[in-house]
Protein backbone atom coordinates (compact mmCIF):
# COMPACT_ATOMS: atom_id res chain seq x y z
CA UNK A 1 0.00 0.00 0.00
CA UNK A 2 1.29 3.49 -1.02
CA UNK A 3 2.99 5.21 2.17
CA UNK A 4 0.61 8.57 1.35
CA UNK A 5 -2.87 6.37 0.92
CA UNK A 6 -2.46 4.22 3.93
CA UNK A 7 -2.50 7.90 6.47
CA UNK A 8 -5.65 8.44 4.38
CA UNK A 9 -7.41 4.97 5.10
CA UNK A 10 -6.74 4.98 9.07
CA UNK A 11 -8.57 8.51 8.75
CA UNK A 12 -11.19 7.28 6.48
CA UNK A 13 -11.70 4.24 8.52
CA UNK A 14 -12.48 6.03 12.06
CA UNK A 15 -14.59 8.28 10.62
CA UNK A 16 -16.64 6.00 9.12
CA UNK A 17 -16.49 3.93 11.96
CA UNK A 18 -17.46 6.67 14.62
CA UNK A 19 -19.82 9.12 12.98
CA UNK A 20 -21.31 6.25 10.36
CA UNK A 21 -21.38 2.77 12.00
CA UNK A 22 -22.14 3.67 15.36
CA UNK A 23 -24.65 6.28 15.04
CA UNK A 24 -26.70 3.20 12.40
CA UNK A 25 -26.80 1.01 15.33
CA UNK A 26 -27.49 3.34 17.61
CA UNK A 27 -30.11 4.77 15.24
CA UNK A 28 -31.21 1.36 14.38
CA UNK A 29 -31.70 0.30 18.79
CA UNK A 30 -32.88 4.36 19.07
CA UNK A 31 -33.18 4.44 22.88
CA UNK A 32 -31.75 7.19 24.63
CA UNK A 33 -30.06 5.34 27.03
CA UNK A 34 -27.59 4.09 24.29
CA UNK A 35 -26.84 7.37 23.34
CA UNK A 36 -25.92 8.23 26.74
CA UNK A 37 -23.67 5.65 26.97
CA UNK A 38 -21.92 6.17 23.85
CA UNK A 39 -21.65 9.78 24.93
CA UNK A 40 -19.86 9.01 27.99
CA UNK A 41 -17.64 6.54 26.26
CA UNK A 42 -16.57 9.52 23.53
CA UNK A 43 -15.89 11.91 26.69
CA UNK A 44 -14.23 9.50 29.03
CA UNK A 45 -12.38 8.70 25.30
CA UNK A 46 -11.17 12.71 25.71
CA UNK A 47 -10.60 12.52 29.48
CA UNK A 48 -8.43 9.68 29.40
CA UNK A 49 -6.35 11.04 25.97
CA UNK A 50 -6.27 14.74 27.67
CA UNK A 51 -4.60 12.60 31.04
CA UNK A 52 -2.30 10.78 28.58
CA UNK A 53 -0.76 13.76 27.88
CA UNK A 54 0.35 15.06 30.70
CA UNK A 55 0.74 11.79 32.72
CA UNK A 56 1.65 9.32 30.31
CA UNK A 57 3.68 11.56 28.08
CA UNK A 58 4.75 13.79 30.48
CA UNK A 59 5.83 11.92 33.19
CA UNK A 60 3.53 14.28 35.65
CA UNK A 61 1.39 12.08 37.91
CA UNK A 62 -2.54 13.83 38.45
CA UNK A 63 -4.65 12.72 40.46
CA UNK A 64 -7.00 16.04 40.11
CA UNK A 65 -8.14 15.43 36.80
CA UNK A 66 -11.76 15.38 37.64
CA UNK A 67 -11.85 18.62 39.04
CA UNK A 68 -10.55 19.91 35.58
CA UNK A 69 -13.40 18.17 34.04
CA UNK A 70 -15.99 19.80 36.42
CA UNK A 71 -14.52 23.70 35.98
CA UNK A 72 -15.40 23.21 32.18
CA UNK A 73 -18.65 21.26 33.32
CA UNK A 74 -19.46 24.00 35.71
CA UNK A 75 -18.39 26.81 33.13
CA UNK A 76 -20.36 25.48 30.48
CA UNK A 77 -23.36 25.07 32.89
CA UNK A 78 -23.67 28.30 34.32
CA UNK A 79 -22.92 30.13 31.10
CA UNK A 80 -26.02 28.45 29.91
CA UNK A 81 -28.21 28.52 32.40
CA UNK A 82 -27.40 32.02 34.08
CA UNK A 83 -25.99 34.01 30.74
CA UNK A 84 -28.25 32.00 28.25
CA UNK A 85 -24.97 31.60 26.26
CA UNK A 86 -25.35 28.53 23.33
CA UNK A 87 -22.55 25.30 22.90
CA UNK A 88 -20.62 27.89 20.15
CA UNK A 89 -19.03 29.89 23.41
CA UNK A 90 -19.79 27.63 26.35
CA UNK A 91 -17.18 25.00 24.84
CA UNK A 92 -14.32 26.75 24.02
CA UNK A 93 -15.11 28.95 27.49
CA UNK A 94 -15.28 25.90 29.64
CA UNK A 95 -11.84 24.67 28.10
CA UNK A 96 -10.14 27.95 28.69
CA UNK A 97 -11.62 28.18 32.39
CA UNK A 98 -10.21 24.43 32.59
CA UNK A 99 -6.83 25.42 31.61
CA UNK A 100 -7.12 28.94 33.54
CA UNK A 101 -7.22 27.29 36.24
CA UNK A 102 -5.04 24.45 35.36
CA UNK A 103 -1.99 27.09 35.00
CA UNK A 104 -2.97 28.86 38.22
CA UNK A 105 -2.66 25.29 39.90
CA UNK A 106 0.52 24.50 38.23
CA UNK A 107 2.24 27.85 38.95
CA UNK A 108 3.40 26.75 42.59
CA UNK A 109 3.11 22.81 41.98
CA UNK A 110 5.60 22.39 39.20
CA UNK A 111 9.03 22.40 40.95
CA UNK A 112 7.83 19.27 43.08
CA UNK A 113 8.58 16.00 41.95
CA UNK A 114 6.85 12.69 41.77
CA UNK A 115 4.39 11.79 44.74
CA UNK A 116 4.92 15.40 46.04
CA UNK A 117 3.39 16.47 42.93
CA UNK A 118 0.78 13.54 42.97
CA UNK A 119 0.05 14.61 46.27
CA UNK A 120 -0.56 18.46 45.57
CA UNK A 121 -2.60 17.27 42.35
CA UNK A 122 -4.69 15.22 44.78
CA UNK A 123 -5.49 18.26 47.22
CA UNK A 124 -6.46 20.87 44.32
CA UNK A 125 -9.38 17.96 43.05
CA UNK A 126 -10.34 17.76 46.41
CA UNK A 127 -10.61 21.92 47.21
CA UNK A 128 -12.21 22.18 43.87
CA UNK A 129 -14.62 19.37 44.48
CA UNK A 130 -15.22 20.89 47.80
CA UNK A 131 -16.06 24.54 45.99
CA UNK A 132 -18.61 23.16 43.73
CA UNK A 133 -19.62 20.91 46.58
CA UNK A 134 -20.47 23.95 49.25
CA UNK A 135 -20.18 27.24 47.08
CA UNK A 136 -24.31 26.51 46.79
CA UNK A 137 -25.07 30.40 45.72
CA UNK A 138 -23.28 29.62 42.44
CA UNK A 139 -23.07 25.73 41.65
CA UNK A 140 -26.32 25.01 43.71
CA UNK A 141 -24.16 22.76 45.67
CA UNK A 142 -25.08 18.75 45.57
CA UNK A 143 -28.29 19.51 43.99
CA UNK A 144 -26.73 19.85 40.61
CA UNK A 145 -27.64 22.01 37.74
CA UNK A 146 -30.06 21.16 35.20
CA UNK A 147 -29.15 22.00 32.11
CA UNK A 148 -31.72 21.63 29.80
CA UNK A 149 -30.94 24.12 26.88
CA UNK A 150 -27.74 25.45 25.21
CA UNK A 151 -27.38 22.42 22.66
CA UNK A 152 -27.67 25.02 19.71
CA UNK A 153 -25.12 25.58 16.93
CA UNK A 154 -26.01 28.90 14.85
CA UNK A 155 -29.60 28.76 15.65
CA UNK A 156 -29.84 25.43 14.72
CA UNK A 157 -30.89 22.66 17.70
CA UNK A 158 -28.63 19.90 18.25
CA UNK A 159 -30.53 18.48 21.28
CA UNK A 160 -31.98 15.54 19.77
CA UNK A 161 -29.87 11.92 20.93
CA UNK A 162 -28.95 11.85 17.56
CA UNK A 163 -27.53 15.41 16.90
CA UNK A 164 -25.46 15.40 20.16
CA UNK A 165 -24.11 12.44 19.95
CA UNK A 166 -22.88 13.88 15.99
CA UNK A 167 -21.59 16.95 18.28
CA UNK A 168 -19.88 14.78 21.33
CA UNK A 169 -17.86 12.64 18.09
CA UNK A 170 -16.88 15.38 16.09
CA UNK A 171 -15.94 17.54 19.22
CA UNK A 172 -13.79 14.30 20.38
CA UNK A 173 -12.43 13.53 17.17
CA UNK A 174 -11.30 16.90 16.71
CA UNK A 175 -9.46 16.92 20.26
CA UNK A 176 -7.88 13.61 19.37
CA UNK A 177 -6.11 14.66 16.43
CA UNK A 178 -5.01 18.02 18.52
CA UNK A 179 -3.36 15.59 21.65
CA UNK A 180 -2.30 13.46 18.46
CA UNK A 181 -0.31 15.63 16.67
CA UNK A 182 1.01 17.10 20.49
CA UNK A 183 2.22 13.48 21.49
CA UNK A 184 3.09 12.26 18.45
CA UNK A 185 5.92 14.80 17.27
CA UNK A 186 9.14 16.37 18.69
CA UNK A 187 6.79 18.25 21.08
CA UNK A 188 5.62 14.62 22.40
CA UNK A 189 9.33 13.83 22.26
CA UNK A 190 10.21 17.08 24.85
CA UNK A 191 7.39 15.78 26.95
CA UNK A 192 8.97 12.40 27.31
CA UNK A 193 12.25 13.74 28.08
CA UNK A 194 11.07 15.16 31.27
CA UNK A 195 9.29 12.25 32.35
CA UNK A 196 13.08 10.45 31.71
CA UNK A 197 15.19 12.87 33.29
CA UNK A 198 13.92 16.26 33.07
CA UNK A 199 17.13 18.02 34.29
CA UNK A 200 19.21 16.40 31.37
CA UNK A 201 16.62 17.42 28.87
CA UNK A 202 17.23 21.18 30.88
CA UNK A 203 20.71 20.81 29.64
CA UNK A 204 19.83 19.71 26.00
CA UNK A 205 17.96 23.32 25.90
CA UNK A 206 14.47 22.78 26.76
CA UNK A 207 12.36 25.05 29.09
CA UNK A 208 11.32 22.42 31.86
CA UNK A 209 8.98 24.52 33.42
CA UNK A 210 7.23 26.06 31.18
CA UNK A 211 6.75 23.44 29.31
CA UNK A 212 5.37 21.02 32.20
CA UNK A 213 3.17 23.96 32.69
CA UNK A 214 1.92 24.06 28.83
CA UNK A 215 0.98 20.08 28.95
CA UNK A 216 -1.01 20.91 32.51
CA UNK A 217 -2.66 23.56 30.78
CA UNK A 218 -3.49 21.46 27.78
CA UNK A 219 -4.85 18.39 29.89
CA UNK A 220 -7.31 21.19 31.65
CA UNK A 221 -8.33 22.65 28.23
CA UNK A 222 -9.40 19.39 26.90
CA UNK A 223 -10.71 17.86 30.12
CA UNK A 224 -12.80 21.36 30.43
CA UNK A 225 -14.08 20.46 26.83
CA UNK A 226 -15.07 16.99 27.60
CA UNK A 227 -16.53 18.98 30.66
CA UNK A 228 -18.82 21.05 28.45
CA UNK A 229 -20.09 17.67 26.08
CA UNK A 230 -21.40 16.46 29.46
CA UNK A 231 -22.96 19.23 31.17
CA UNK A 232 -24.69 19.60 27.62
CA UNK A 233 -25.82 15.99 27.21
CA UNK A 234 -26.10 14.73 30.29
CA UNK A 235 -28.56 17.48 31.30
CA UNK A 236 -27.81 17.56 34.99
CA UNK A 237 -24.65 17.69 36.53
CA UNK A 238 -23.38 17.92 40.30
CA UNK A 239 -20.19 17.60 41.76
CA UNK A 240 -20.61 13.56 42.30
CA UNK A 241 -19.75 13.16 38.37
CA UNK A 242 -16.51 15.28 39.32
CA UNK A 243 -15.31 13.77 42.50
CA UNK A 244 -11.85 11.80 43.68
CA UNK A 245 -13.35 8.09 42.32
CA UNK A 246 -13.35 10.05 38.92
CA UNK A 247 -10.23 11.14 38.82
CA UNK A 248 -8.90 7.51 39.74
CA UNK A 249 -11.19 6.14 37.01
CA UNK A 250 -9.70 7.93 34.34
CA UNK A 251 -6.25 7.47 35.92
CA UNK A 252 -6.91 3.35 35.68
CA UNK A 253 -7.98 4.05 32.14
CA UNK A 254 -4.92 5.57 31.03
CA UNK A 255 -2.49 2.74 32.81
CA UNK A 256 -4.99 -0.07 31.75
CA UNK A 257 -4.57 1.15 28.12
CA UNK A 258 -0.96 1.66 28.43
CA UNK A 259 0.68 4.62 30.60
CA UNK A 260 2.28 7.11 27.67
CA UNK A 261 -0.02 5.09 24.67
CA UNK A 262 -2.40 7.59 23.08
CA UNK A 263 -4.22 4.54 21.67
CA UNK A 264 -4.27 2.67 24.76
CA UNK A 265 -5.62 5.68 26.40
CA UNK A 266 -8.97 5.78 24.12
CA UNK A 267 -9.35 1.47 24.51
CA UNK A 268 -8.32 1.73 28.17
CA UNK A 269 -11.46 4.61 28.12
CA UNK A 270 -13.88 2.55 25.74
CA UNK A 271 -13.27 -0.68 27.85
CA UNK A 272 -13.65 0.65 31.50
CA UNK A 273 -17.31 2.38 29.96
CA UNK A 274 -18.33 -0.03 28.14
CA UNK A 275 -17.70 -3.17 29.98
CA UNK A 276 -19.79 -2.30 32.81
CA UNK A 277 -22.42 -1.20 30.84
CA UNK A 278 -22.44 -4.45 28.67
CA UNK A 279 -22.26 -6.49 32.39
CA UNK A 280 -25.20 -4.55 33.60
CA UNK A 281 -27.21 -8.03 33.23
CA UNK A 282 -25.71 -9.65 35.83
CA UNK A 283 -26.14 -6.66 38.48
CA UNK A 284 -23.94 -5.58 41.03
CA UNK A 285 -21.82 -8.17 40.54
CA UNK A 286 -20.43 -6.49 37.46
CA UNK A 287 -18.25 -4.42 39.61
CA UNK A 288 -16.50 -7.22 41.20
CA UNK A 289 -16.09 -8.29 37.56
CA UNK A 290 -14.41 -4.73 36.88
CA UNK A 291 -12.26 -5.03 39.14
CA UNK A 292 -11.18 -8.45 38.63
CA UNK A 293 -10.44 -7.54 34.82
CA UNK A 294 -8.29 -4.11 35.83
CA UNK A 295 -6.39 -6.87 38.35
CA UNK A 296 -5.64 -9.31 35.85
CA UNK A 297 -4.75 -6.66 33.19
CA UNK A 298 -2.05 -5.01 35.06
CA UNK A 299 -1.20 -8.40 36.19
CA UNK A 300 -0.52 -9.46 32.46
CA UNK A 301 0.25 -6.48 30.85
CA UNK A 302 1.85 -4.58 32.99
CA UNK A 303 2.53 -1.86 30.06
CA UNK A 304 -0.98 -2.06 28.94
CA UNK A 305 -3.04 -3.58 26.20
CA UNK A 306 -1.17 -1.64 23.49
CA UNK A 307 2.48 -0.31 25.05
CA UNK A 308 3.90 3.17 24.53
CA UNK A 309 6.53 1.47 22.41
CA UNK A 310 4.06 -0.68 20.48
CA UNK A 311 1.52 2.76 20.78
CA UNK A 312 4.99 4.77 18.74
CA UNK A 313 5.58 1.96 16.76
CA UNK A 314 1.68 1.43 15.30
CA UNK A 315 1.04 5.35 14.52
CA UNK A 316 3.98 5.73 12.60
CA UNK A 317 3.27 2.64 10.18
CA UNK A 318 -0.05 4.10 10.19
CA UNK A 319 -0.31 7.48 10.05
CA UNK A 320 3.54 8.04 8.47
CA UNK A 321 4.64 9.78 11.41
CA UNK A 322 8.15 9.03 10.24
CA UNK A 323 10.42 11.24 8.31
CA UNK A 324 12.52 9.23 6.27
CA UNK A 325 16.35 9.72 6.93
CA UNK A 326 18.65 10.61 4.83
CA UNK A 327 18.44 7.83 1.73
CA UNK A 328 16.73 4.33 2.32
CA UNK A 329 19.02 2.51 4.53
CA UNK A 330 17.68 -0.11 6.37
CA UNK A 331 16.41 0.96 9.73
CA UNK A 332 16.41 4.83 8.78
CA UNK A 333 12.41 4.95 9.28
CA UNK A 334 12.32 7.26 12.46
CA UNK A 335 11.55 10.38 13.31
CA UNK A 336 8.62 12.25 13.42
CA UNK A 337 6.63 14.78 11.35
CA UNK B 1 42.03 32.92 18.21
CA UNK B 2 39.07 33.82 20.22
CA UNK B 3 38.22 33.08 23.57
CA UNK B 4 35.08 31.29 24.28
CA UNK B 5 35.08 30.56 27.86
CA UNK B 6 36.46 32.52 30.66
CA UNK B 7 36.16 31.48 34.26
CA UNK B 8 37.39 34.08 36.75
CA UNK B 9 37.71 32.71 40.35
CA UNK B 10 35.22 30.47 40.27
CA UNK B 11 34.25 28.92 43.50
CA UNK B 12 31.27 26.83 45.01
CA UNK B 13 31.02 25.74 48.84
CA UNK B 14 29.19 23.07 49.76
CA UNK B 15 29.00 23.93 53.94
CA UNK B 16 31.99 23.55 54.95
CA UNK B 17 33.52 22.41 52.16
CA UNK B 18 34.80 24.18 48.69
CA UNK B 19 34.45 21.43 46.21
CA UNK B 20 35.79 24.44 43.83
CA UNK B 21 37.80 27.46 44.83
CA UNK B 22 38.92 30.37 43.02
CA UNK B 23 39.39 28.33 40.01
CA UNK B 24 40.56 30.63 36.17
CA UNK B 25 41.19 29.26 33.00
CA UNK B 26 40.11 30.01 29.51
CA UNK B 27 39.09 27.92 26.74
CA UNK B 28 39.32 28.79 23.70
CA UNK B 29 37.55 28.32 19.95
CA UNK B 30 38.94 25.24 18.84
CA UNK B 31 40.60 24.08 21.69
CA UNK B 32 41.15 20.81 23.33
CA UNK B 33 41.33 20.94 26.96
CA UNK B 34 41.07 18.29 29.39
CA UNK B 35 40.83 18.61 33.37
CA UNK B 36 42.02 15.98 35.59
CA UNK B 37 42.49 16.10 39.19
CA UNK B 38 42.42 13.11 41.94
CA UNK B 39 38.41 11.98 43.24
CA UNK B 40 36.61 14.50 44.88
CA UNK B 41 39.35 17.26 43.16
CA UNK B 42 35.96 19.13 42.21
CA UNK B 43 36.01 18.47 38.39
CA UNK B 44 32.53 17.91 38.41
CA UNK B 45 31.17 20.47 40.13
CA UNK B 46 33.58 22.63 37.89
CA UNK B 47 31.36 20.89 34.98
CA UNK B 48 28.53 22.17 36.65
CA UNK B 49 29.28 25.60 37.50
CA UNK B 50 29.95 26.48 34.00
CA UNK B 51 26.52 24.53 32.60
CA UNK B 52 24.83 26.20 35.37
CA UNK B 53 23.43 22.98 37.06
CA UNK B 54 25.25 24.67 40.70
CA UNK B 55 25.25 28.10 41.47
CA UNK B 56 28.49 29.74 42.01
CA UNK B 57 29.60 30.97 45.52
CA UNK B 58 31.87 33.59 43.73
CA UNK B 59 33.42 34.46 40.39
CA UNK B 60 32.14 34.79 37.20
CA UNK B 61 31.77 32.77 34.13
CA UNK B 62 31.53 34.20 30.62
CA UNK B 63 30.64 32.38 27.30
CA UNK B 64 31.25 33.99 23.65
CA UNK B 65 31.73 37.16 26.12
CA UNK B 66 28.18 37.21 28.00
CA UNK B 67 27.56 36.60 31.71
CA UNK B 68 26.31 33.23 32.18
CA UNK B 69 26.88 32.40 36.02
CA UNK B 70 23.40 32.85 37.61
CA UNK B 71 21.38 31.68 34.16
CA UNK B 72 19.24 29.09 33.86
CA UNK B 73 20.69 25.30 32.50
CA UNK B 74 18.98 25.41 29.46
CA UNK B 75 19.84 29.19 28.96
CA UNK B 76 23.25 28.40 28.88
CA UNK B 77 22.48 25.34 26.48
CA UNK B 78 21.05 27.29 24.46
CA UNK B 79 23.60 29.71 24.12
CA UNK B 80 25.56 26.59 22.57
CA UNK B 81 27.00 24.57 25.65
CA UNK B 82 26.61 20.68 25.17
CA UNK B 83 27.47 18.54 28.05
CA UNK B 84 27.21 14.76 28.93
CA UNK B 85 26.88 13.52 32.72
CA UNK B 86 29.39 11.62 34.72
CA UNK B 87 27.01 8.99 35.41
CA UNK B 88 25.64 9.07 31.81
CA UNK B 89 22.07 10.23 31.84
CA UNK B 90 19.83 9.35 28.57
CA UNK B 91 16.15 8.69 28.30
CA UNK B 92 15.91 5.23 29.03
CA UNK B 93 12.44 4.65 27.34
CA UNK B 94 12.64 6.70 24.31
CA UNK B 95 14.01 5.27 21.17
CA UNK B 96 17.88 6.13 20.30
CA UNK B 97 16.20 8.79 17.21
CA UNK B 98 13.93 10.04 19.53
CA UNK B 99 16.75 10.90 22.63
CA UNK B 100 18.90 12.60 19.68
CA UNK B 101 16.45 14.44 18.51
CA UNK B 102 15.41 16.00 22.17
CA UNK B 103 19.03 17.64 21.74
CA UNK B 104 17.70 19.06 18.47
CA UNK B 105 14.39 20.14 19.62
CA UNK B 106 15.77 21.93 22.70
CA UNK B 107 17.79 23.87 20.35
CA UNK B 108 15.50 24.76 17.60
CA UNK B 109 12.49 25.16 19.76
CA UNK B 110 9.80 23.38 21.02
CA UNK B 111 6.09 24.84 21.27
CA UNK B 112 2.37 23.47 21.35
CA UNK B 113 1.13 25.81 18.10
CA UNK B 114 3.89 24.86 16.13
CA UNK B 115 3.70 21.60 16.73
CA UNK B 116 -0.01 21.10 16.39
CA UNK B 117 -0.90 23.38 13.26
CA UNK B 118 2.68 23.90 11.91
CA UNK B 119 4.01 22.72 8.66
CA UNK B 120 6.94 20.27 8.81
CA UNK B 121 9.94 22.47 8.15
CA UNK B 122 10.69 22.79 12.09
CA UNK B 123 10.36 18.50 12.20
CA UNK B 124 12.32 17.72 9.31
CA UNK B 125 14.83 20.74 10.73
CA UNK B 126 15.05 18.44 13.59
CA UNK B 127 15.18 15.08 12.60
CA UNK B 128 18.54 16.52 10.15
CA UNK B 129 20.55 17.09 13.03
CA UNK B 130 19.48 14.05 14.75
CA UNK B 131 20.60 12.05 11.93
CA UNK B 132 23.53 13.70 10.92
CA UNK B 133 24.07 13.52 14.98
CA UNK B 134 23.51 9.73 15.02
CA UNK B 135 25.70 9.18 11.44
CA UNK B 136 28.58 10.84 13.53
CA UNK B 137 28.93 8.94 16.31
CA UNK B 138 28.04 5.46 13.89
CA UNK B 139 24.60 4.82 15.44
CA UNK B 140 22.16 5.19 12.81
CA UNK B 141 21.58 1.77 12.72
CA UNK B 142 20.03 1.18 15.91
CA UNK B 143 18.04 4.93 15.57
CA UNK B 144 14.72 2.73 16.25
CA UNK B 145 16.17 0.50 19.56
CA UNK B 146 14.74 1.65 22.86
CA UNK B 147 17.68 3.10 24.20
CA UNK B 148 17.47 0.83 27.24
CA UNK B 149 18.08 -1.66 24.35
CA UNK B 150 21.72 -1.09 23.54
CA UNK B 151 24.90 -1.57 25.22
CA UNK B 152 26.52 0.24 27.65
CA UNK B 153 29.19 1.29 25.36
CA UNK B 154 26.71 2.51 22.70
CA UNK B 155 24.80 4.39 25.19
CA UNK B 156 28.02 6.39 25.60
CA UNK B 157 28.20 7.53 22.21
CA UNK B 158 23.86 8.04 22.03
CA UNK B 159 24.58 10.46 25.03
CA UNK B 160 27.35 12.38 23.55
CA UNK B 161 25.13 12.44 19.96
CA UNK B 162 22.24 13.91 21.84
CA UNK B 163 24.65 16.92 22.47
CA UNK B 164 26.22 17.14 18.86
CA UNK B 165 22.78 17.10 17.80
CA UNK B 166 22.67 20.45 19.54
CA UNK B 167 24.95 21.85 17.62
CA UNK B 168 26.52 22.90 20.55
CA UNK B 169 30.15 25.66 20.11
CA UNK B 170 31.37 23.65 23.25
CA UNK B 171 30.77 20.43 24.22
CA UNK B 172 31.99 19.30 27.67
CA UNK B 173 32.08 15.56 28.50
CA UNK B 174 32.21 14.31 32.02
CA UNK B 175 34.63 10.98 32.29
CA UNK B 176 33.06 9.76 29.03
CA UNK B 177 35.03 6.31 29.07
CA UNK B 178 34.24 5.62 32.84
CA UNK B 179 32.71 1.95 32.37
CA UNK B 180 35.09 1.58 28.95
CA UNK B 181 37.39 -1.25 28.34
CA UNK B 182 40.61 -0.27 27.00
CA UNK B 183 39.79 -1.29 23.83
CA UNK B 184 36.91 1.08 23.72
CA UNK B 185 38.71 3.77 25.42
CA UNK B 186 41.41 3.84 22.62
CA UNK B 187 38.60 4.02 20.02
CA UNK B 188 36.95 6.95 22.52
CA UNK B 189 40.17 8.84 22.45
CA UNK B 190 40.14 8.76 18.46
CA UNK B 191 36.35 9.64 18.13
CA UNK B 192 37.38 13.15 20.31
CA UNK B 193 40.36 13.58 18.28
CA UNK B 194 38.15 13.19 15.46
CA UNK B 195 35.50 15.36 16.67
CA UNK B 196 38.01 18.39 17.78
CA UNK B 197 40.05 18.11 14.11
CA UNK B 198 36.61 18.84 12.68
CA UNK B 199 36.47 22.17 14.51
CA UNK B 200 34.61 21.72 17.65
CA UNK B 201 35.51 22.69 20.96
CA UNK B 202 35.84 20.45 23.73
CA UNK B 203 36.47 20.43 27.48
CA UNK B 204 37.03 16.94 28.74
CA UNK B 205 37.22 15.51 32.59
CA UNK B 206 38.54 12.59 32.81
CA UNK B 207 40.10 9.93 35.12
CA UNK B 208 41.79 7.69 32.49
CA UNK B 209 45.38 9.95 32.10
CA UNK B 210 46.40 8.27 29.40
CA UNK B 211 43.53 9.34 27.26
CA UNK B 212 43.76 13.01 28.66
CA UNK B 213 47.70 13.18 27.92
CA UNK B 214 46.77 11.31 24.55
CA UNK B 215 44.88 13.75 22.79
CA UNK B 216 44.78 17.20 24.36
CA UNK B 217 46.41 20.36 23.86
CA UNK B 218 46.78 21.48 27.27
CA UNK B 219 45.07 20.04 30.65
CA UNK B 220 44.11 22.23 33.61
CA UNK B 221 44.39 19.89 37.27
CA UNK B 222 42.71 20.07 40.19
CA UNK B 223 43.48 19.19 43.80
CA UNK B 224 41.03 19.67 46.18
CA UNK B 225 39.47 22.09 44.49
CA UNK B 226 42.07 24.10 43.47
CA UNK B 227 43.92 24.68 40.26
CA UNK B 228 47.78 23.40 40.47
CA UNK B 229 48.62 23.41 37.18
CA UNK B 230 46.93 24.65 33.68
CA UNK B 231 49.90 23.46 30.90
CA UNK B 232 50.34 21.47 27.99
CA UNK B 233 50.59 17.63 28.74
CA UNK B 234 54.23 17.11 28.68
CA UNK B 235 54.36 19.85 30.99
CA UNK B 236 51.59 18.74 33.44
CA UNK B 237 53.37 15.07 33.24
CA UNK B 238 56.77 16.86 35.42
CA UNK B 239 54.90 19.28 37.23
CA UNK B 240 55.66 18.61 41.17
CA UNK B 241 52.70 19.86 42.39
CA UNK B 242 50.81 17.26 40.19
CA UNK B 243 53.20 14.67 40.50
CA UNK B 244 52.53 15.40 44.16
CA UNK B 245 48.38 15.23 44.38
CA UNK B 246 48.05 12.17 42.45
CA UNK B 247 51.05 10.08 44.18
CA UNK B 248 49.63 11.41 47.68
CA UNK B 249 53.07 12.88 48.65
CA UNK B 250 52.81 14.51 51.98
CA UNK B 251 54.60 17.71 52.97
N1 LIG C 1 25.72 18.64 45.91
C1 LIG C 1 26.77 18.48 46.76
N2 LIG C 1 26.59 18.65 48.08
C2 LIG C 1 27.63 18.50 48.92
N3 LIG C 1 28.86 18.19 48.56
C3 LIG C 1 29.11 18.01 47.25
C4 LIG C 1 28.06 18.13 46.28
N4 LIG C 1 28.58 17.90 45.05
C5 LIG C 1 29.88 17.62 45.27
N5 LIG C 1 30.20 17.69 46.57
C6 LIG C 1 31.53 17.47 47.13
O1 LIG C 1 32.42 18.32 46.45
C7 LIG C 1 33.66 17.65 46.24
C8 LIG C 1 33.99 17.67 44.78
O2 LIG C 1 33.08 16.78 44.11
P1 LIG C 1 33.12 16.54 42.54
O3 LIG C 1 32.04 15.61 42.23
O4 LIG C 1 33.12 17.85 41.86
O5 LIG C 1 34.50 15.84 42.36
P2 LIG C 1 35.12 15.15 41.08
O6 LIG C 1 36.42 15.77 40.87
O7 LIG C 1 34.16 15.20 39.96
O8 LIG C 1 35.30 13.68 41.59
P3 LIG C 1 35.17 12.31 40.80
O9 LIG C 1 36.46 12.09 40.14
O10 LIG C 1 34.90 11.31 41.88
O11 LIG C 1 34.02 12.43 39.86
C9 LIG C 1 33.52 16.26 46.82
O12 LIG C 1 34.10 16.25 48.11
C10 LIG C 1 32.03 16.05 46.90
O13 LIG C 1 31.70 15.23 47.98
MG1 LIG D 1 33.15 13.86 38.81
Amino acid sequence: MSDRLRPLLVVAAVLVLVLGVVPAVLGAFDRSYLYQVANLALIFVLLAASMHLVTGVAGLLQLGHAAFYGVGAYTAALLTTEAGLSFGWTLPLAGLGAAFVAVLVALPTMRLVSIYFAVATLGIGQMLYLVMLNWVPVTKGPNGILVTSGLTLFGYDLSRPASAYFVVAVVTLASLWVIHRLSHSYYGNALRSLREDDQCADAMGLDTVRLKIESFAVSGFFAGIAGALWAHTAGYISPADFSFPQSILILAMVVVGGLGSLPGAVIGALVLILLPEVLRPVGDFRNIIVGGVLFFSILLMPKGIIGEVSALDLVRRQLGGAWRGEGTKAGSEVGWR
Amino acid sequence: MTTLLTINGATRRFGGLTAVDGVSTTVAKGELVGVIGPNGAGKTTLFNLISGFTPLSAGKVHFKGRRIDGQKPFRIARLGIGRTFQNLRIFPNMSVFDNVSVGAAGMLGVNAAGAVFGGKARSEAISRRAWAALEQVGLQGLAGELAANISYGRRKYLEIARALAMEPELIILDEPAAGLNDTETRELAAFIKRLHGDGMTVLLVEHDMGLVMGICERVVVLASGRKIADAAPEVVRKDAAVLEAYLGVEE
